[in-house]
């Protein structure tokens, strides 16, 4: 790792640790990658979040060797790995990465021990350290008294914990994640979320993670890339992802939103924030952070940022009277539907009293809350 | 009921001999004792024919079938009955739906093997001059003059035939399963059937009786006897069929040939069709599609034929291993290639492919990958894989005749050439004792695989 950068105000950004650029993957003529690019930092754990099928998992096989690409550049500490310029495709093996698989891919053949010291093995390391690291790493995952198991003994979630000390007992440059938590319970999924966490902190190992699962996400990375149809949506940090979504997709996809599309009216803006009105003539304050107006505009509204009250609230921004729908009642909130002009508008309130079907209420959002989105 | 696929088509051919040739066989033996005129069957005859092949070659039918019924997830029958279908209606508009498109593969592809089929028309047909296209090509070869051109005429005819029916069988396999393979772990629904269950478990007795238990016993029967008769009579037993048997040099040299063409094509099969199946199934070859038909290729050619078209390519080859073992060895793997890369490429997808890909991940070279992780989990497939090329070597009947010579003899013809030739008792004798080599092949076949497959478990 490349840490001794001249810390000089001209050249602030580090060495990318990974680099891909123009990432492209077909299968035959279906294309499962179109153009991805994107760096990792140092010590950064990057997450590819996306539905099945958006090209994450065929990105994250292309940086590990075990899918070729048909064009692109992928580059670990400046070094090539693949390059369809230079006709350059390092094999797997000698990328000097790691990886922890969705199945786990556990050896049934071999003990927990036997599974760890692989790596290590190949590398011809010597028993004394073999014994010595293949400890170390077990004991960081709580399954030292599990060494000399099969693995067909083993739970889900021991699994997953061995798989993890294998991935990386071998000190690799990089660890790849391809959605090591998607097959244990949900419980289980929650604990294991902050372990990786605290794991990839404690090493510092540059990671590249794949995951389905927007809550995991959320918690674990540096920085998400938000992937669709083989095309990276959005890239920031998870606050950024989550409260300023740059399309309708991510908006949807990382946590649940209304999107409301209206006319621009320039003459009802106020200093920073800009109106719209909806064709049922609601008036919407929004904020455009830095993105292009234009005359039709779709903003975005999360459900847990609309308030809903019986008594008219004080201000006069986004505060609109509606008509409660159905209420579904999910635990922690309670997930109302409220008949808003020609559409429905959907809210998560935490611990509300009882509302009747039918009841007028007002809403209200922060103007702050209402986001522009890319057309 | 997967029983009478252990026992050889000849096998059972010589036993319905034994039992239904019109004049000696048992069962018109005991008719005409009875009081009966004539004879009450005639097993030498297009339809006695039929039966045989049926009863011992037709079973190929029942393990396609099976695993048709087995894969079909119970929830879509539940689902009908839950809705208020009635047991006939579900069965009707549910269940047979499902299993036709299996059903009809299964028929067309045992259609085309029996048109390729050689062993029972040989032993039942040729006394009564009834031939059938494998027989015919067989008799035009082995008469003086041979008639080459014509059989070769006939072979590329029953070839082409063959090609088209398993093309058939290909297309409606792939296009019409709607039974599907989910990951889901289900448990295949057994049916109360009420009363008709002892019906059905009468036929089930039934075929065990007249496919494994009445053949079996018809020829420990006769391998004991003097003369081959319906009725035991004092002085008629006779342990001298055994003793000539394994005196002769022929039977003993037979023997000896056959158990190590079987070793040899067990051994090289496996490693050549691992290798193939690997390829094929597990690398990122570009060919590998094409590479499958190839493999796959000789099932669509009878053995007969593609004997003879080695015969006469050796013949005409500089290289002089025609009449040899080696010329054996060549055509077996040829002929077992689709079942052993079959066998092993079963095993072989079942093994996650992520179990490879992490070990390439680890920095693990491919040979060190194959060596420590690969060939490991496919243990038990190779081990199946060895003992079914072996036990399908030694009872290799139809590419055999052609090719093997005078030095280079091995059992399975050899029984023919006793039968047409020798007693039947002694050829009794030389059957069941192949069929002992196989049974002790088989029971390791069964314990090695069990102990291998439970071990990762221990």
């Amino acid at each position: 790792m490349q840490v001794s950068q001249p810390m000089g105000p001209a050249s602030s950004a580090p060495t990318p640790h990974i680099e891909v650029h123009g990432l492209e993957l077909y299968y035959g003529s279906v294309p499962a990658v179109r153009g991805v690019s994107f760096n990792v930092l140092p010590g950064e754990q990057l997450t590819l979040l996306g539905p099945s099928g958006c090209g994450k998992s065929t990105t994250l096989r292309a940086i590990a060797g075990l899918e070729k690409p048909t064009s692109g550049e992928i580059r670990i500490d400046g070094v090539p790995m693949y390059s369809s310029a230079h006709q350059i495709n390092i094999p797997a093996e000698k990328r000097r990465l790691s990886m922890v698989f969705q199945s786990y891919a556990i050896w049934p053949h071999m003990t927990v021990f036997d599974n760890v010291a692989y790596g290590l093995r190949v590398r011809r390391a010597g028993a004394p350290e073999i014994k010595e690291k293949v400890g170390h790493a077990l004991s960081l995952v709580q399954m030292s008294e599990f060494a000399g198991r099969r693995a067909s003994q083993l739970s889900g979630g021991q699994q997953q914990r061995v798989a993890l000390a294998r991935a990386f007992v071998f000190s690799p440059s990089v660890l790849l994640f391809d959605e090591p938590l998607s097959n244990l319970d949900a419980k289980l999924r929650a604990d294991m979320r902050i372990e990786l966490r605290d794991l990839q902190h404690r090493l510092g190992i540059t990671s590249v993670y794949v995951t389905h699962d927007l809550e995991e996400a959320l918690a674990m990375s540096d920085r998400i890339a938000v992937m669709r149809d083989g095309v990276i949506e959005q890239t920031g940090t998870p606050d950024e992802i989550y409260r300023l979504p740059r399309s309708a997709f991510v908006a949807d996809f990382v946590g649940s939103a209304n999107l409301i599309r209206g006319r621009l009216r320039t003459d009802l803006a106020v200093n920073d924030l800009i109106a719209l009105e909806t064709s049922a003539g609601h008036v919407v304050y929004c904020m455009a952070y830095g993105r292009p107006v234009g005359a039709e505009l779709v903003v975005s509204v999360r459900t847990v940022h609309l308030t809903i009250s019986s008594d008219r609230p004080a201000g006069t921004q986004n505060v609109w009277s509606a008509r409660i729908g159905k209420t579904v009642f999910q635990g922690d909130f309670t997930q109302v539907h409220v008949g808003w002009g020609d559409q429905h508008l959907i809210a998560r309130c935490a611990a509300m009293e009882p509302i009747a079907v039918g009841q007028e209420v007002y809403i209200t959002v922060d103007p702050k809350r209402v986001v522009l989105l890319d057309a | 009921m997967a029983v009478p696929y252990y026992l050889t088509p000849l096998l059972g051919a010589l036993a319905w001999s034994l039992l239904g040739s019109p004049e000696s066989g048992f069962i018109n033996q005991i008719w005409r004792a009875l009081g009966g005129h004539d004879h009450l069957i005639d097993i030498n005859t297009g339809y006695g024919i039929a039966w045989v092949m049926a009863l011992f070659e037709g079973s190929v039918a029942f393990v396609m079938i099976a695993a048709v019924m087995k894969s079909m997830d119970p929830s879509l029958e539940e689902a009908s009955q839950v809705i208020g279908a009635s047991r006939l209606r579900t069965m009707l508009r549910i269940t047979l739906p499902l299993v036709v498109p299996g059903v009809l593969g299964a028929a067309i592809f045992v259609f085309a093997e029996m048109l390729g089929s050689f062993a029972v028309a040989l032993v039942l047909g040729l006394p009564n001059r009834y031939y059938v296209v494998t027989t015919a090509i067989y008799q035009l070869v082995q008469q003086y003059p041979p008639k080459i051109q014509t059989a070769a005429a006939m072979g590329v005819s029953l070839f082409a035939v063959m090609f088209v029916m398993l093309f058939l069988y290909r297309r409606i396999v792939m296009a019409g399963s709607y039974v599907t393979i989910t990951g889901k772990a289900f448990r295949p629904r057994v049916a109360d059937v009420g009363p008709l269950r002892y019906v059905l478990l009468g036929v089930c007795v039934f075929y065990v009786f007249v496919a494994v238990a009445l053949p079996l016993a018809t020829l420990l029967y006769a391998s004991v006897q003097k003369i081959a008769v319906a009725f035991p009579t004092a002085g008629n037993w006779t342990l001298d069929n055994f003793r000539t048997a394994m005196s002769m040099n022929a039977v003993r040299s037979a023997l000896g040939n056959s158990l190590l063409l079987g070793f040899g094509t067990a051994t090289i099969g496996v490693v050549l069709m691992g290798l193939l199946a690997w390829l094929i199934y597990r690398s990122r070859l570009p060919a590998s599609g094409v590479m499958e038909y190839v493999v796959m290729f000789p099932q669509a050619v009878p053995r007969l034929v593609f004997a003879f078209g080695m015969m006469w390519a050796w013949v005409v080859f500089p290289i002089p291993i025609y009449g040899t073992l080696w010329l054996l060895l060549i055509a077996y793997i040829t002929v077992f290639l689709p079942l052993g890369v079959r066998t092993i490429a079963g095993v072989m997808l079942q093994i996650d492919k992520s179990l490879e890909e992490c070990a390439q991940m680890c920095g693990a070279s491919w040979a060190f990958r194959v060596r420590t992780v690969t060939v490991p989990l496919l243990v038990p497939g190779l081990v199946a894989a060895w003992l079914l090329l072996f036990i399908a070597s030694v009872r290799e009947l139809g590419a055999s005749i052609l090719l093997m010579g005078p030095h280079s003899k091995v059992i399975t013809p050899s029984i023919v050439e006793s039968w047409f030739g020798t007693s039947s008792e002694l050829t009794a004798t030389l059957a069941l004792i192949q069929t002992l080599v196989v049974a002790i092949a088989m029971i390791v076949l069964v314990a090695v695989t069990r102990r291998v497959g439970a071990q990762p478990v221990d």
